[in-house]
């Protein structure tokens, strides 16, 4: 028969080890005495964008700082369970944290520059990492910001403060940034949520382009980017995983009922 | 003449999403027509064989359209498409439904042709060929009209209808005194009037496509209206 549109469709349960980013375990997680993760098991396919969504403190923002490791920085964090990231527990007492979170980029929903020049934010990352050599801090720097999409808007002032550019060029920048290590992971925790409506456009633009170079999550509370960018979408209520899919089946025939009432607006 | 244009959205994904929805209607199309020329050719040859391809060939069709609604209900869901985007999602939608009725009434004559039904005499046959090829002159004047999404092509097609209208209608006029010559064949002549009216369907289908290609263009629902009002509504629209 026929087809006349193409689509893939991964089956996400028994995704195999080469296509699968991040595979999470019986995972569980508490802030004190509060389980704010309870039993999330999910395979995040490589070279895909995942979204998560759920209502706010549902645990999304939780759960992807629990793939670069983020929440040890959170007193009274604890978890049972595992989170493999190329076949290795990320929470192993041996893990190098500081070159985990090089291969797991994360961008925050505001951009957050820090104050130097905008070439400086962009290698910053590499010479921490102990790059020195100026042609080749060039050269990454470069391809940064062509990867994000924002080479041509400064290439003629690179040393000038990163303060000075719009919040979508900002956010552009932290990608950039992020992107200089050549992560294997991009995590995005609401990286849009303070930009205009077409900035927005431009960043899930962005975001499509970096799948052939890794792969990206995003957390989002805005259901529409979701089905726009995503290709796998996994919802979250109180801590649990309710749903996980491709967003073509999540937003037009979701399985369970709590994902309906929430995709449609009839949550609560 | 207006365009939608389809390439011009920041998202690069929905940009092709519409173009390949755009493009599924035109193959829908293109094989609903050729349908069409091989049932007409089953007619003229008396070939059973052809026509009994044109009737399983007709899942295809059901199929296609299933896959394209399902496409217009992904991209409404998912990319909550706005003016021109959502007046071409939505007139696809609705001249899917009307090509697969297309479909449905080549192969309810296509089935005469397989038990042999089709026509009881040659003038009968030869008026039906000719009502047949304007019919497709008419189809692929609307396909091509919603390809290029011209709404006066359109309208000019849309007129066209009136032609075998007539035709219809006189060839009515032959059948039923043919059919009191000759009764005992009722039978025969009632599976002739399905044909007849199956042949003029495809003719009001296409006229309904039309009006969505007019709607496409320039956004006027000219559903219902007078041909004069819609010339009018187009005129203003070119303005």
């Amino acid at each position: 028969m026929l087809n006349l549109f193409e689509r893939e469709k991964l089956d996400l349960q028994s995704l195999s080890p080469s296509d699968t980013a991040i595979n999470v375990e019986g995972l569980n997680l508490w802030f004190g005495k509060k389980q704010v993760l309870n039993d999330i098991s999910m395979k995040i396919p490589k070279h895909r964008i995942t979204a998560l969504i759920g209502q706010s403190g549902c645990g999304k923002s939780t759960l992807i700082s629990s793939f670069n490791r983020m929440n040890d920085l959170v007193d009274g964090c604890r978890y049972l369970g595992k989170v493999e990231i190329d076949g290795r527990d990320i929470n192993h007492s041996r893990e190098n944290v500081a070159r985990l979170r090089a291969s797991v980029g994360m961008v925050f929903q505001r951009p957050n520059p820090f104050p130097m020049s905008i070439y400086e934010n962009v290698c910053y990352g590499l010479k921490l990492q102990g790059m020195s050599l100026r042609r080749t801090l060039d050269d990454s720097v470069e391809q940064a910001l062509r990867d994000a999409a924002l080479w041509e808007e400064v290439k003629d002032r690179l040393f000038e403060p990163a303060n000075i550019l719009s919040g979508g060029q900002q956010q552009r920048l932290v990608f950039a940034r992020a992107l200089a290590l050549q992560p294997d992971i991009l995590l995005l925790d609401e990286p849009t949520s303070a930009l205009d409506p077409l900035t927005t456009l431009y960043i899930e633009e962005l975001m499509i382009s970096l799948k052939k170079r890794c792969t990206v999550i995003i957390v989002t509370h805005n259901m529409q980017q979701a089905a726009r960018v995503s290709d796998y979408t996994a919802f979250i209520h109180q801590g649990e995983l309710i749903e996980y899919a491709d967003s073509d089946s999540l937003f037009t025939m979701p399985v369970k009922k709590q994902t309906e009432d929430y995709i449609t607006g009839r949550y609560g | 003449m207006r365009q939608v244009k389809l390439n011009n959205h920041i998202s690069g994904k929905f940009n092709i999403e519409l173009e390949n929805l755009r493009n599924s209607v035109l193959t829908m199309g293109g094989e609903v027509e050729q349908q069409m020329v091989d049932t007409l050719r089953a007619i003229k040859e008396n070939n059973a064989g052809l026509a009994e391809k044109v009737v399983l060939n007709d899942l295809k069709i059901n199929a296609m359209e299933v896959q394209i609604d399902e496409e217009c209900m992904r991209i409404i869901a998912k990319r909550h498409p706005t003016a021109t985007d959502l007046r071409l999602v939505l007139t696809i939608a609705k001249a899917t439904t009307d090509i697969e009725r297309i479909g449905d009434e080549i192969e309810r004559i296509a089935k005469l042709v397989t038990k042999h039904n089709l026509p009881v005499s040659e003038t009968i046959k030869s008026s039906m060929l000719s009502i047949g090829e304007h019919v497709v002159a008419m189809m692929r004047g609307t396909f091509n009209a919603f390809a290029r999404q011209d709404e006066q092509a359109a309208l000019n097609v849309y007129e066209q209808d009136n032609r075998i209208d007539r035709q219809y209608k006189s060839l009515l006029s032959y059948t039923s005194q043919e059919m009191r010559q000759y009764p005992e064949l009722m039978e025969d002549w009632l599976e002739i009037l399905w044909a007849l009216r199956s042949l003029e369907r495809v003719g009001d289908r296409c006229k309904n496509i039309c009006e969505y290609v007019v709607y496409l263009a320039g956004g006027s629902d000219v559903r219902h209206a007078s041909i004069e009002s819609m010339q009018q509504k187009i005129d203003d629209l070119a303005q």
